[in-house]
């Protein structure tokens, strides 16, 4: 293929638009200025801040404990929707699973609270994790599902020819091959879960701030540069993720 | 096997769903709520249900006019997200195998930070103190134009709503043109076909499916937003789903809240339904046979 | 990089080890951080707050389930929805020493007879705040309700208006502008409010309770609809960053809204007991004084006038005299059908 010029200039300038706001934020966490205006000196005044500021870690302690809990839940039941979804192929099945992924998130939050209040249930972490749970499901069966769809069915029956009941199949065959799709869900719902906003933001109760609450109300309240610190630290976290994802699965990512 | 996840979902979306759709009917409560549907006076049962909250739709043009903004800016964005994301994509699906996983890598890095950074980031650059806001001015003074706000505009939600759901375009687009086979490209360059010929009359249409993919992961969630448009949109920047979320934050008419998301949840699931069927994989595209070109050119 | 690390981690502990915690539910920029600290040193407790910016998000809040904070500050009006609710608890007035040091005029007032819900903890009237650098090179009058309603004065101050993003508020005072009383519930009058709101909405930036301090003190805005205390704070900050114009505020010709609020334990409290604690304590009067000094709040609390810097005493925007008294009203609890009424106009205004 002949280098198109015009085409490499244009993809440089797409992944320019993408990582400019990013190093904006990054740049200005460190700036000794209240305003992300211009540049005055560099401090870790910030980062201090905001490892002083209780709210904030009482807010990141929350998230993280919400979406491990969620990341565990999501992965045990999506795991097992991924193998009903490849062995049964029902589409109800497949609509209830995958419909909270596919519907903007303002309806799935708003549906919940409806019910959490009609069924009397206080609304605090508890209400976060079953939420979070529900579109997490879909992400972790994809995974599966996907694994499953590369899995070499004879396998299986090799060993189901050999006397191995289902159960046992299941438990030395099936369950190691699909381990690395399992842990690979689990991980984006890990960071699906600390990651969300608009669910979380229907389905919180007193003192049960997670962190994307937290920046939300710090930027319409009191934008300082803490955010910028916070921001970056949770980039620096999910890149960290990431790389662990990537390593593990690639195909996942790209589901 | 299916049994626990199902009864997990039924519980935690199907019936969510359908108590939506019942709250639709009911009045809203005395502070927030809901009213009660029934009531029992004296052995009497009697139903409270109301067609009010449904019919509010019709009365005036206003809620047409949010639907009809929205889907405006859902497509636009939808737009501008096809054509950033072409290039890209090409280039990634025509660059060595070596290097395509990191530039995709690169690709979800930024998505993968949190959502609500990347507004911040973008209220930073538009903040009216900020060096762009400045520089355009600056440049729209020297052209005898008056000076403009970037911040709390439509510019604002829709360079922000392209910039969250940019990868989300680029990856199925990739996932198709990676496909397409490259000999097809040289057969009809020796056959003398100009750059632009090739690309229009091969590339484009059979990258349409990953489009269209690309266009739904784009499109659905860009007509549910409410945080871009609530604090970069101002005054007039305002979707539907701000709306939705003023009636059961603000003005506490959860009816009137549960009829708005039931109109965007209709709306989603038949835009899912057009996507399913055009992004179905055309037959016979199989480049050997005569009614496959056809069917490709 | 060690010492942040350390902070991390003692910080960590910090939370493992604290036990009593307050959690208040209050409007941000509200109470001084000193005040807080001062509790907490004395509670041997932590105060974890949560805040809102208008009193419909309290409200909504409250009502969707997020029931169990300690204490909330609710404004007058939303006392009287409480109390209706049957949300709140009756205070021990056994544990409120400090009540004595409560101004008569302020107290047994018809949204709470008796005191038997709430005690006072703040008053603000919601006006204007302006940057008077701008409007003297403007010429534009700052004391009238024209500066955020008339298109006329609008133009000269396109895009650089905020709004409080309330619906009460911003109601109450488009029928200043037009003349009426801000509890007139007459639906002709409320439409011609409507429709005040909509002729200017082109002209102003955003609707927002909750940065306006900012927006002002960085010069992005130049008029701010919002609470009187919140320009008190603006005003210090501009000062403080030194900036080159000067921020002030003015309480409009025709009117404008007082907001009386109170502190309330809500009936499913955590900690009733640390709950009358802190209200005790907020009722003595250094700490309520503190209130109007770092603040800007005015204060219902007699025995802390000796504690209020004479300056911010005669602030007329902060303690109205009587005169100007006349022309300040509360906004009154409204019924269902009048909330409807209200909402639906309010959805109208923000969504054409």
């Amino acid at each position: 293929m002949r280098r198109n010029y015009w085409l490499v200039s244009a993809t440089l300038a797409v992944y320019l638009f993408l990582y400019l706001p990013l190093m904006v934020v990054v740049l200005f966490s460190f700036n000794d200025s209240k305003l992300n205006a211009e540049w005055v000196g560099f401090t870790l005044t910030w980062y201090e801040k905001l490892f002083n500021n209780r709210e904030m870690l009482r807010a990141a302690a929350n998230s993280l404990v919400i979406a491990v809990i969620s990341a565990l839940l999501a992965s045990i039941l999506g795991t097992l929707a991924g193998i009903a979804l490849h062995r049964f192929r029902q589409k109800w099945l497949s609509a209830l699973v995958l419909g909270p992924v596919a519907m903007p998130d303002i309806l799935i939050g708003v549906s919940l609270l409806l019910m959490f209040i009609l069924f009397n249930f206080t609304l605090g972490t508890s209400s976060i994790i079953l939420a979070h749970v529900s579109f997490c499901i879909g992400f972790v069966a994809l995974a599966v599902q996907a694994r499953m769809a590369g899995m070499d069915d004879s396998l299986i029956e090799a060993a189901r020819d050999l006397g191995a009941t289902p159960w046992q199949s299941f438990r030395l065959i099936t369950l190691p091959a699909l381990t690395p799709g399992i842990i690979a869900g689990a991980m984006m719902a890990f960071t699906l879960s600390i990651d969300d906003f608009v669910i979380t933001f229907f389905t919180a109760g007193v003192g049960s701030k997670t962190l994307p609450l937290e920046i939300y109300s710090m930027v319409k309240i009191a934008v300082t540069p803490e955010v910028n610190a916070v921001s970056s630290l949770l980039m620096l976290l999910t890149l960290i993720l990431i790389s662990a994802i990537a390593r593990l699965s690639p195909q996942v990512l790209r589901s | 096997m299916a049994l626990p996840p199902a009864a997990y979902l039924v519980v935690f979306f199907a019936i969510p769903s359908a108590m939506m759709l019942f709250a639709s009917f009911r009045y809203p409560g005395e502070y927030g709520g809901l009213a009660p549907w029934y009531y029992l006076e004296g052995g009497e049962f009697s139903l409270d249900l109301t067609l009010e909250n449904w019919l509010r739709l019709f009365e005036s043009d206003i809620y047409l006019n949010l639907l009809l903004k929205s889907l405006s800016y859902a497509l636009v964005t939808t737009a501008i997200c096809v054509i950033m994301a072409y290039p890209v994509a090409l280039t990634i699906a025509r660059s060595h195998k070596r290097y395509r996983d990191l530039l995709l890598l690169l690709v979800i890095l930024p998505f993968w930070s949190n959502f609500l950074v990347r507004i911040y980031a973008w209220m930073i650059i538009f903040s009216p103190q900020g060096a762009l806001t400045l520089g355009l001015n600056h440049l729209r003074e020297l052209l005898g134009m008056e000076p403009t706000r970037l911040m709390f505009s439509g510019t604002a939600v829709i360079t922000c709503l392209v910039y969250v759901h940019l990868p989300f375009m680029i990856l199925p687009l990739y996932a198709n043109l990676e496909k397409h086979d490259p000999s097809l490209l040289d057969a009809a360059q020796d056959l003398g076909a100009s750059r632009s010929q090739r690309f229009w009359k091969i590339t484009w249409p059979l990258s349409l499916p990953g489009v269209f993919a690309g266009a739904v992961l784009v499109f659905i969630p860009s007509l549910g937003i409410f945080a871009i448009p609530d604090l970069l949109g101002g005054t007039n920047g305002i979707m539907i789903g701000n709306v939705i979320k003023q009636q059961f934050v603000e003005a506490r008419d959860w009816p009137f809240g549960s009829v708005l998301s039931l109109v965007l949840t209709a709306f989603t699931l038949a835009l899912i339904g057009l996507a399913a069927k055009l992004g179905q994989p055309r037959r016979n595209t199989d480049s050997t046979s005569p009614k496959g070109k056809a069917n490709a050119a | 990089m060690k010492k942040l690390l350390c902070c991390f981690a003692l910080s960590l502990s910090q939370l493992a080890l604290a036990e009593k915690t307050l959690q208040l539910f209050n409007w941000n920029d509200y109470i001084a951080p000193a005040t807080v600290e001062r509790f907490e040193a004395q509670c041997q407790c932590k105060v974890v707050q949560d805040y809102y910016s208008s009193t419909e998000e309290m409200m909504a809040k409250l009502l969707a389930g997020a029931a169990d904070y300690d204490v909330v500050i609710p404004t007058q009006n939303a006392v009287e929805a409480l109390i209706a609710q049957n949300f709140l608890q009756p205070l021990d007035k056994a544990k409120l020493s400090n009540i004595s040091n409560m101004a008569a005029g302020f107290m047994n007032k018809s949204y709470d007879p008796g005191n038997t819900y709430s005690v006072p903890y703040a008053f603000t009237t919601t006006l204007i705040g302006y940057n008077e650098t701008r409007f003297k090179e403007l010429g534009i009058q700052a004391d009238n309700w024209s500066v955020i309603f008339d298109p006329a004065v609008l133009e000269k101050l396109k895009g650089k208006v905020t709004v409080m993003d309330d619906s009460e508020e911003l109601m109450a005072a488009a029928m200043l502008y037009l003349g009426y009383t801000i509890n007139d519930t007459d639906e002709k009058h409320l439409k011609a409010a409507q429709q005040a709101i909509l002729t200017a909405k082109p002209y102003w930036a955003a609707f927002n309770s909750s940065s306006y301090i900012k927006e002002l003190t960085v010069g992005n805005i130049w008029v701010a609809h919002g609470y009187s205390s919140d320009m008190f704070q603006a005003r210090a900050d501009a000062i403080d960053a030194g900036r080159d114009f000067s921020i002030n505020f003015a309480l409009p010709v025709q009117g404008a809204v007082l907001a009386l609020d109170n502190m309330v334990i809500p009936n499913k409290a955590r900690d009733t007991e640390l709950a009358h604690q802190f209200i005790n304590f907020m009722m003595a009067p250094e700490n309520a004084a503190e209130l109007t000094n770092e603040i800007g709040t005015g204060n219902p609390n007699g025995a802390a006038r000796a504690f209020i810097q004479p300056e911010i005493l005669a602030i007329a925007a902060i303690f109205p005299d009587t005169q100007q008294q006349q022309k300040l009203e509360t906004i009154a609890a409204r019924t269902a059908k009048q909330r409807r009424f209200q909402n639906r106009l309010w959805t109208e205004i923000k969504v054409r």
